[in-house]
Parts: C-alpha cells; structure tokens; sequence
C-alpha cells in the first residue's frame, strides 16, 4: 500500500514537473520531445493503475507516433516560439484554468474509490462482460472481447472515424505531391 | 541520413518491429495489445525507415497505392465481416455463425476485425507521415 502510494507520488510529481517544463520552454523541438516523456509517464500511470491495454495504447500512440508525426510536422514552423508579454488575455486564461480545475477537484470529491468492489462502474454490466468473456466468448483479455465483440459498433466507428481523418488530411496534402515527386525526380536528373 | 550506425541498426531492427507487431496483432486475445496498438508499432518500423533511408526509398517497399489500398482494406474488412454475419442470419458484428461453434465464431470474427482496424491504423500513420514528409509548403501556397 504505500509501496503504490510512493509510486503514484513520484510519477504525479514526475509528470507535473515535465508539464511546468512544456509551459516554460520555448523551443518547439523540446516541447514536443517533452510531450512524448509526458505521455510516457502517463503510460506508467496507467500500468500502476492495472490498466495494462491502455497503458500499451498511450506508449505506442501518445509516446510513439505523435511524437514522430508531430517531428514530421515540425518542419513547416519556425523553430522557435514568440515571446509574448504579459496582457489581459492572459488574465483570461488564468481565471478559466483555475475555475475549471477548481470545478474538477471539486467534483471529484464526488468520485467513489479507485478499485472498490461497491463501486457503480462493477455493478451492472462488468459482472456479464466478465463472465461471458469467458463463458460465450472464450477469451481471457476481457478488454478485447469487450472491444471487438461486446462494442463491436463502437469500434466500427473508431476505425471509421481514423480512416477519415486519414483520408482528410491525404485530400488536403497529398494532392500535390505526386506531380511534385515526379518533378523534382526530373529537375534532379 | 548519412550515418552508417543508424542505417545498419535500423536494417537489423526493421524485421524484428514488425514481427512484434504482429505478436501484438494476433495475441490481443490472450494478452494486452490488439488492432490499434499492433498498426502503430509496424507503422513505426516503416517510418524509422524512412527518416533513416529516405521517404522516397520507403516508398519502394510500400508503395502509395499499395498504402491506400490498404488503408481502405482495413476499413472494408470489419464492415464486410458484420454483413458475413448479417447474410448468415445473425445481428450485424455479432460473430456467432462464423465459426462452427458459437466460441470458435467468436474468435474467428474478433481476429478478422481486430486484422482490420491493425491495416487502417498501420496505413492512415505512414500514409500521415508520407503526406507530411513531402508536403511542399512553398509550392501549395504558389497555386
């Protein structure tokens, strides 16, 4: 128990330093070389949690290719970030993040527990999903058969919904670059 | 790239990225992992290739329209699964009548779409990194 306790202390601690590096950095490279050690140590949060799918997801996803698509991405900006001087609109900003997190402290006073059998979230469909994980679907990770079968739809859209945005973003920047590649193909001979 | 360090490691390391996505694909049912971590990782084994190499030797092992194919391949394929279903006699995306079994349909049904979403999420990445690598700014804004 308070092995845990100092495991979730360290990476809270972890991860609120490398936020107060991200805001104070101005060079774009190390902010989003920061991003990714955030979302690395968010992924060690999850494994602490027990959540081992969602761990691997935020290592590969948040850690992984976003770094590298926002590195891709990183060369059509400048190199470094403006410096702004202090002004009213970021009173504003300061006035809603702190009303907002005031608001989600606040509410997760509210929250029951983390890993308490009485919790709502295990008493209505956790029980079925696990048993028929087991039972009609025959598989032992619970999250894939919940994933693939139980929320079949759900995941329909999720494929859908990146297949789009995949094809958005070829719509917006790939059409040029065919006749480019082969121009500059020729231009190079 | 110009490092020879770097262009050997990476021959020698590309292989075995893809072989653990695929460990990753198709023991989802047994272990953590599934479609959309698996098509992160082989997507990152092609673009390590291509920051190492070059975009343009990256596209000889996999060409665009191979990529597009792909990409809609993946998509395609879980909806095809559902209506599989759908012909047999059973609710869309429930895969009881895949197999002989209602258990062996199950796992049949869960590999083929797990398959899919692993070819849409592998192919809509490099496809990202393609457009984003070649992207010409300058020219774009000329037009």
């Amino acid at each position: 128990m308070i092995g845990e306790i100092i495991i979730n202390a360290f990476l809270v601690t972890l991860m609120l330093t490398i936020a107060i590096f991200i805001i104070n950095t101005r060079k774009v490279i190390s902010t989003i070389l920061l991003t990714g050690t955030y979302s690395l140590v968010a992924a060690l949060m999850f494994v602490s949690l027990d959540a081992v799918d969602v761990a691997f997801t935020e290592a590969s996803v948040g850690a992984g290719i976003s770094t590298i698509l926002f590195l891709a991405a990183l060369s059509y900006l400048p190199k470094e970030e403006k410096k702004e001087k202090f002004n009213v609109k970021h009173i504003y900003a300061i006035c809603t993040c702190t009303i907002v997190a005031g608001l989600l402290i606040w509410a997760s006073y509210d929250l029951p527990l983390v890993g308490q059998l009485e919790n709502p979230v295990h008493q209505n469909l956790a029980q079925d999903f696990i048993e028929g994980s087991r039972n009609h679907i025959g598989i032992p990770n619970v999250v894939t058969s919940i994933l693939a079968s139980y929320r079949g739809y759900d995941t329909f859209g999720e494929t859908v919904v990146i297949y789009t945005a995949g094809i958005a973003v070829l719509v917006l920047l790939y059409d040029g670059v065919s006749k480019t590649s082969k121009n500059n193909k020729g231009k190079n001979k | 790239m110009d490092n020879i360090i770097l262009k050997v490691c990476t021959k020698v390391l590309f292989t075995p990225i893809i072989l653990f996505g695929l460990y990753v694909q198709f023991h989802g049912d047994f272990g953590p992992g599934g479609g959309f971590q698996a098509g992160v990782i082989v997507a990152a084994a092609f673009i390590l290739y291509a920051i190492v190499f070059s975009v343009e030797d990256c596209k000889l092992i996999m060409p665009p329209k191979l990529n597009f194919f792909l990409l809609a391949l993946g998509a395609f394929l879980y909806g095809f699964v559902g209506i599989v279903g759908l012909i047999l006699g059973d609710p869309y995306l429930s895969y009881d009548v895949l197999g002989s079994t209602k258990e062996s349909g199950q796992h049949i049904g869960i590999l083929l779409v797990e398959f899919g979403v692993g070819l849409t999420v592998c192919n809509v990445m490099i496809s990202l990194f393609y457009s984003f690598a070649n992207f010409n700014f300058r020219r774009k804004n000329n037009d």
